[in-house]
């Protein structure tokens, strides 16, 4: 063809076929409800349609057992109905089909995620039932003790579980109240003319087993706001996505999915998935509901007025405001958990009490971490580390992505880049660093892999429909994916991480799990089709959501095997569920170099946090794209206080190490490392805090202070432990800021110490070298002000105390510290301190309680400097007990780098060690 | 940055010592402050009132002079073992009287503080206070370390030799390199001063031949007005004879016919075309009647004149390749039906949107490929359907654009087009042009430019002959001097239009920037390799530079400039990466005694690195600091050491 003809030929093709834009390629990719038959089944249900009625009530084995049968037609097979009452305010509700009519195949119920002690342990052992009339209705109901202030209530008919406090009746959390129950029971065969199968983008389900989705709504009385659900890029409080002027909206929905360049505001689900919801409301608190069940779910969020045409058949207690929710799931059974509260702590306690508590941290895993895709070899991993050094920068882990390994098989490493592996961790390790290298759970399918050889010979794989290994692409090509779902597997598995086994780890080697949604290239919407069968005849569709909390588990495990049960794993995750905090961190996936995910990031790692995943983080900078430098410092300046602050970069996208945009640049972002390092203290202290609380290190500001009407839907602040309140910078030109300073006490900014009083909107100006900061007034905190190369060189440097006097001029704080790497911890290896400061006197109290084992930690630590803020007056001297020591009181800066740092009332040199007891009195 | 630091210190020196001076009076007679440099003492002298932080952040009092606490935000008030004067070699002098009696310890306490490790038997260090007691040896002195967390055993010694060696040999690749640098930048002002006497020359002489060629054009316009009367007066007798003729026939027969307007009209489109080729275009030269103006057509060889052709054809071909590739690009984006695809095709396409890798091609096999085949076209020229087939050529939006990325440099062309039988090929010319100093071989520089004033001797004769011949226009002419002045015309135009591309070129080069004495200027038209793992890597100075592996060639810029005071060669607007930067390269420039590329990295996606290790490097300032830097290592040697 003449060139030219073929040039214009060409031209016009391309601009004929032009792209749409990328966004509706992705829309397209992954399923909505109208395109998901379960959900739109569900979704097509009227309140009131439910025509289950409880029967047969005892109580069996301590708890409340009916059926649940059809009122009008009986000749369907029962449901059976399990009602357990908790320590602590923990309702659990189970439906199942009734084993004794044979159903077709036992339905999944989640294994390994409530805690064995939970059940073994909690459990409270009901003696008697008491029965009332509720209303006008015919039946009467049955109520349970639950405890002190609250009792559960099963109403027979209409069919309604309900949480009531037992002094004013009023009800708190109802499943069924508007009757939309429903429960599609397993049929052995198709009926005449049905069609099982499901299609989808040219992937098909076979769906074997027939439809078998459950749906339900569930009531949150009092609330002004619900949250939770995770994951997903949207604002803390969730929105309708039902009901009157919303009409195009999809519920949220609770599918692990790989979502490339991913949306910053999009009820869609991302990574992993939490069917835990908590509301709170100024007069009731918080309640929470967690559905275990890790099957696809939809949730709707119903906005007021959406039963607005129910004639009436539904009476609910009208004096109460609400929030009614409809929760859809395509599989599995309903196993839910109801939470009393009523502070939302208590309703997060409640709820880790069931799932499990965050594991405790390396201190390490505390600090920065430095990632990208990918330090290209062993030369590149040494110059990025002594640029650290070079410029005075502290971090503690140096990660690697896949192209470290050897053709993307896991355990290995590529030769010519990477050709000393284990010397390079070494060298690392001598500054006190750690490493962190990438497992993903696809194998390749490569016979020369000795993975792959094992898990093919063993068996190990998931298989596909026909009982073929399953055979997906991902990194590595043709690839097969672990089913983790089997403890052996697990256990197999969590071999391949001791050191004899993964040739060129070390002990200070850490691992990152990706991709374990599971991300699957060529799979339904990216991931692996749902009828692959798991062990035990597992459907995937029946487990999907926890696949990565399992792959997780199986890593974590391995490297607890590789300690010898000393070291405490380390391992980030990208997909989760309900349970994952127990083993290890997760961040947000593959974000965006933009402002708009700079933003979402907080609402996302605050909902995280509520849901029990307290060590999260979103990747620093932006995964996709080139941030601006003032992007990339604000984020670096936000990062900080993010309970995981890993700066990571996709590979396309340009160095960002932090001495990349020039001098004032970097010196902006070594501030805001240093802020993070001399908060680790303090960090430190709320990590142990989670692990024995479940209250995350991050928390929206109605959680520690419940009453505050106008903090519950502030998603642009949070509070880091319950003295410091952190507002984002999230606009390039933005001037000033309006930062909510919630409650009755005053706060101090970070950096100046300047005051503000509480329960104000102060509009402050913004400079470039700090995001808004402020400590809370009657609290104390504790810092380490020495900046050294890694956490490993802070262990044996002095504190630093700041004392936020309140109005009535005292304050208090608590302090933990323990070897920051071995689990004994547990049996008492730690110290663990309160502060109290009052009338004029700080003294410390040890507050770890006596005998809880054998292990000891000491430390010579020292505090060299107590700061005071607020109203302390003017004393001249302190008096040190026991020793009667006199020291000096005097003016000292507040921060010791960075600039706009003010004089404040020092102690200098108190000379008392954090493990002891003492008093500071000023006169 | 280091230097910087370094300066920042050294200025902070200066200032606080004049400083110093004018705030105190000198003759105190109290014991020195042990550790602190003389002129600093005072400084720490404390007054009723305390010590004043030297950034006025605070005051301290003399107890709490290093007592392990920040008082001064500036670290004044723990110096190390008075970190900040000791950078100053000035200090580093006043250091030595004192004695190390280790009580002056710098500490931790001050995050902006520095310490100073003396470090004796090799060079002295200035430390971020983070490093103090922090668990790690960082002075080789140990001093570091001193709260007895760990023991760091003294190694400046056995250090210090290694690197008063190693600073010993590079000073003598200095040495070396410096004088070959200085030779080379001789050899660059002879040669430039040629280039420019050349450059002079040849515009005297395009300005003779213009006004020749000139003469020529109206000479040969009029013996085409001539030609022309003569013709139509030709045809008219012939037409008339035809139709004489056809009068006879057509009584004869009915079958003629006059085909005569279009042949002539014909003819003049030819004409016109012709001569704007020969105005126009170095592919003119193709119509150079081989062998007739004394030797020099030889020059132009079959393949050559084909090339030259291609590269016309070629821009076209190359504009349609890359938009055919940005429709590639862009079907990534298209909706791609999944049902369409094999599984296997829709887990790499998948993959690509995080990797980037073109998968079409591996799917399709018939989308063309984000690298470029190499531009070797010498064979594949001769083929046309094998060149038309292959993703052959640079993505370029212009005949311009497309000269540059030409292998050869267009200089090198234009010489071996004038002067090819003489000269041989390229890379001779390099060599002979590094070694022009050398007494044994010709100047062929000096050569070329006698050998422009004999032919064009030569040609001036000639055309007189000519034009004196026409003087006289007779009617009707001389067919033989008609084709003569034809032929003279387009020779002399041809030479015109060839040395007015050789004064571009040489124009054009001696516009670049070669640096600080022209010491680069020998760069230029040189391209340098590296080989490594598959790739091997070409960089061509003030031209452009490429990545090559097995047939296909990715561009990784062209030449932009020199950076960082011509230490480092700049290449940029290379082929784009998808979802990122065009690519881009860096050389850093190296001192050494051979020019040899190496180290070729991309520490950032698509950004590239490489090491260029050359004498032009050398500088005598870069010397002059290694040796400073050895004198102050040898200097600080210990004495007690002497003996090992």
């Amino acid at each position: 063809m003449n060139p030219r003809l073929r040039f214009s030929l060409v031209l016009f093709l391309s601009l004929a076929l032009s792209p749409a834009p990328s966004l509706s390629w992705k829309e397209e990719e992954f399923r909505n409800c109208n395109q998901t038959p379960f959900c739109e089944r569900a979704r097509s249900r009227t309140p009131g349609s439910s025509r289950l009625i409880a029967s047969k009530v005892s109580l069996s084995d301590g708890s409340l057992v009916a059926s649940l049968v059809d009122r009008d037609d009986s000749s369907g097979n029962p449901l059976s109905l399990t009602l357990t009452s908790y320590q602590d305010g923990v309702l659990r509700l189970v439906v199942d089909e009734d084993p004794s009519f044979d159903p077709p195949r036992r339905r999944f119920r989640v294994p390994d995620v409530v805690l064995p002690e939970f059940e073994s342990s909690k459990k409270l052992w009901l003696q008697r039932i008491a029965e009332e009339r509720i209303g006008d209705d015919v039946e009467l109901s049955v109520v349970v003790y639950l405890n002190e202030d609250y009792e559960a209530v099963l109403r027979r008919d209409p069919f309604e579980v309900f949480v009531r406090e037992r002094s004013s009746k009023d009800r708190v959390l109802g499943l069924n109240s508007h009757g939309m129950f429903d429960f599609e029971q397993l049929r052995g065969k198709k009926e005449e003319g049905q069609e099982w199968e499901e299609r989808f983008r040219g992937n098909t389900d076979s769906r074997p087993h027939g439809p078998q989705s459950i749906s339900f709504d569930v009531s949150f009385y009092g609330a002004d706001f619900v949250y939770g659900i995770p994951e997903r890029a949207m604002s803390l409080a969730l929105r309708p996505t039902r009901g009157p002027g919303i009409e195009f909206s999809e519920p949220y929905r609770l599918f692990n999915l790989d979502v490339f360049e991913y949306l910053h505001e999009s009820p869609f689900g991302l990574y992993g998935s939490i069917p835990f919801m908590l509301s709170h409301g100024k007069g009731r608190g918080s309640v929470g509901f967690f559905w275990l069940n890790a099957a696809e779910m939809q949730i709707d969020v119903l906005g007021e007025g959406w039963d607005a045409y129910n004639d009436g058949k539904i009476v609910l207690p009208s004096s109460l405001k609400r929030i009614d929710t409809f929760w859809m799931s395509e599989a599995g059974i309903v196993d839910a958990f109801f939470f009393v509260g009523p502070g939302p702590k208590d309703v997060v306690r409640q709820y880790t009490s069931v799932t499990g508590l965050p594991a405790m941290p390396q201190f390490f895993a505390t600090a920065y971490h430095q990632c990208r895709w990918n330090y290209r070899d062993e030369q590149d991993v040494a110059e990025v580390d002594a640029k650290f050094d070079e410029h005075d920068i502290p971090y503690d882990v140096l990660w690697l992505d896949i192209e470290h390994t050897d053709g993307k098989k896991y355990f290995t490493w590529d030769k010519v880049l990477f050709p000393t592996p284990a010397e390079m961790q070494r060298k690392l390790a001598a500054e006190g660093r750690h490493m962190v290298t990438i497992v993903d759970p696809h194998i390749k399918r490569d016979d020369r892999y000795y993975i792959h050889k094992e898990a093919t010979r063993n068996g190990y794989y998931v298989k596909d429909a026909s009982g073929k290994d399953y055979n997906g692409w991902c990194w590595p090509g043709s690839s097969s994916y672990l089913d983790m779902v089997n403890p052996e597997i697990r256990s197999w598995w969590g071999d391949k991480f001791s050191l004899q086994s993964y040739s060129g780890s070390t002990p200070s080697l850490y691992i990152w799990n990706d991709m374990n949604e599971p991300s699957v290239f060529n799979g339904p919407e990216v991931s692996m089709p749902r009828d692959a069968i798991h062990c035990g005849s597992v459907e995937h569709r029946e487990v999907h959501n926890a696949y990565g909390y399992y792959f997780h588990m199986a890593t974590s495990d391995g490297l607890l095997k590789r300690g010898d049960g000393q070291d405490r794993p380390f391992v980030l995750s990208r997909a989760m569920f309900a349970g994952s905090q127990r083993y290890g961190a997760v961040w947000t996936g593959d974000n965006t170099a933009d402002w708009d995910h700079l933003r979402v990031s907080v609402p996302m790692l605050l909902t995280l946090g509520l849901t029990g995943m307290s060590f999260s983080g979103a990747d620093v900078g932006g995964y996709f794209g080139n941030p601006d430098p003032k992007l990339l410092v604000r984020w670096y300046q936000l990062g900080a206080y993010y309970p995981f602050f890993r700066g990571h970069a996709h590979q396309d996208t340009k160095r960002r190490e932090p001495w990349l945009f020039g001098e004032r640049n970097t010196e902006l972002m070594r501030e805001a490392i240093r802020v993070r390092y001399s908060l680790l203290p303090y960090f430190y202290t709320l990590f142990r805090e989670a692990n024995t609380t479940g209250v995350p290190v991050l928390r929206p500001l109605w959680m520690e202070f419940p009453s505050d009407e106008v903090a519950f839907d502030k998603d642009d602040s949070f509070m880091v432990g319950n003295s410091l309140l952190v507002h984002g910078v999230f606009n390039e030109h933005a001037k000033h800021v309006s930062v909510y300073l919630p409650g009755k006490q005053s706060w101090f900014d970070l950096r100046t110490g300047t005051p503000y009083p509480g329960g104000t909107t102060q509009k402050l100006e913004v400079s470039e070298s700090s995001i808004p900061a402020f400590q809370k007034a009657g609290t104390i905190v504790q810092r380490k002000d020495r900046f050294r190369r890694s956490t490993a060189q802070m262990v044996n440097d002095p504190y630093t105390l700041v004392i936020a006097l309140n109005s009535s001029k005292e304050a208090e704080g608590e302090l933990y510290v323990d070897d920051g790497k071995t689990f004994d911890f547990l049996s008492g290896g730690f110290i663990h301190r309160r502060f109290v400061y009052k009338e004029g006197t700080l003294s410390s109290y040890n507050v770890a309680p006596t005998a809880s084992g054998n292990a000891r930690f000491n430390t010579k630590c020292e505090i060299e400097r107590i700061i005071l803020l607020g109203p302390a007056g003017q004393p001249k001297n302190a008096l040190v007990r026991p020793g009667n020591l006199k020291t000096e009181v005097e003016y000292g800066p507040l921060q010791l780098f960075g600039t706009g740092s003010s004089n404040v009332l020092t102690i200098r040199k108190p000379g008392v060690r954090i493990s002891e007891d003492w008093t500071i009195q000023l006169s | 940055m280091k230097g910087e630091t370094f300066l920042h210190i050294l200025l902070l020196t200066l200032i606080m010592v004049s400083d110093l001076f004018s705030r105190f009076v000198v003759g105190s007679s109290s014991p020195p402050l042990l550790g602190i440099a003389p002129q600093d003492e005072k400084y720490y002298q404390a007054s009723s009132d305390g010590i004043k932080c030297r950034d006025g952040s605070g005051k301290f009092s003399k107890a709490q002079l290093n007592d392990d606490f920040c008082d001064c935000l500036d670290g004044t008030d723990e110096p190390g073992i008075c970190s900040i004067l000791f950078v100053a070699v000035l200090a580093f002098e006043l250091w030595l009287l004192h004695e190390d009696d280790g009580s002056l310890k710098g500490t931790s306490a001050c995050p902006n503080g520095r310490f100073y490790c003396r470090n004796a038997g090799h060079i002295p260090l200035v430390l971020y206070s983070s490093r103090v007691n922090d668990g790690i040896c960082d002075c080789c002195d140990g001093s570091d370390e001193y709260d007895g967390q760990v023991k760091c055993s003294n190694t400046c010694w056995e250090a210090g030799k290694a690197a008063r060696d190693k600073l010993t040999k590079r000073i003598s690749t200095f040495q070396e390199g410096v004088a070959m640098r200085k030779h080379e930048i001789e050899r660059a002002k002879l040669a430039i001063a040629k280039d420019e006497k050349e450059l002079s020359k040849l515009k005297n002489e395009e300005r003779v031949l213009k006004g020749l060629v000139q003469r020529l054009k109206e000479r040969k316009e009029l013996i085409e007005i001539a030609e022309e009367k003569e013709r139509s007066q030709k045809e008219k007798e012939e037409q008339d004879r035809k139709e004489a003729e056809q009068k006879a026939t057509e009584e004869k027969s009915k079958s003629a016919k006059d085909i005569d307007p279009e042949t002539k009209e014909h003819e003049v489109d030819e004409g016109g075309e012709t001569k704007e080729d020969f105005d126009n275009d170095i592919v003119g030269l193709l119509d150079d009647p081989v062998g007739t103006a004394e030797g020099d057509g030889d020059a132009y060889s079959l393949p050559e004149i084909q090339e030259a052709a291609a590269v016309s054809s070629d821009v076209v071909h190359d504009a349609d390749e890359n938009a055919a590739s940005d429709q590639a690009n862009e079907q990534g984006d298209v909706p791609v039906k999944p049902e369409e695809l094999s599984k296997e095709e829709l887990g790499r396409l998948v993959a690509s949107r995080w990797t980037g890798e073109k998968v079409d091609e591996e799917i399709k096999q018939d989308s063309s490929e984000e690298t470029h085949k190499e531009d070797d076209k010498r064979e594949d020229v001769l083929d046309e359907d094998l060149y038309e087939d292959d993703d052959d050529g640079y993505v370029s939006d212009s005949v311009d654009d497309n000269k540059k990325y030409e292998y050869r440099d267009p200089e090198d062309e234009i010489r071996e087009d004038l002067f090819a039988d003489d000269n041989g090929d390229s890379t001779s010319h390099h060599t002979n042009y590094s070694d022009s100093d050398s007494d044994d071989e010709p100047d062929w520089e000096d050569i070329i430019v006698e050998m422009i004033w004999s032919w064009l001797e030569k040609t001036m004769i000639m055309a007189r002959r000519f034009l004196r011949a026409f003087n006289l226009f007779q009617r009707p002419f001389d067919k033989s001097e008609a084709a003569s002045v034809r032929k003279e015309y387009d020779e002399s135009s041809s030479k015109l239009s060839k040395i007015q591309s050789r004064i571009s070129a040489l124009s054009e080069k001696l516009k670049h920037d070669f640096g600080p004495e022209k010491v680069f200027y020998s760069f230029h038209g040189r391209c340098l390799e590296s080989k490594q793992n598959k790739y091997v890597y070409k960089v061509c100075p003030y031209k452009e530079a490429s990545q090559k592996e097995d047939y296909s060639t990715t561009r990784l810029g062209q030449w932009e400039k020199f950076d960082e005071s011509y230490r480092v060669m700049v290449f940029s607007g290379g082929d784009r990466c998808w979802n990122g930067p065009d690519r881009s390269l860096k050389v850093k420039l190296r001192c050494s005694l051979t020019d040899e590329l190496t180290d070729v990295d991309e520490p950032s996606r698509c950004e590239y690195m490489a090491l260029l290790s050359t004498p032009a490097a050398c500088t005598d300032d870069r010397l002059k600091e290694l040796q400073d830097k050895l004198d102050a290592m040898n200097k600080n040697e210990p004495q007690s050491h002497d003996e090992l």
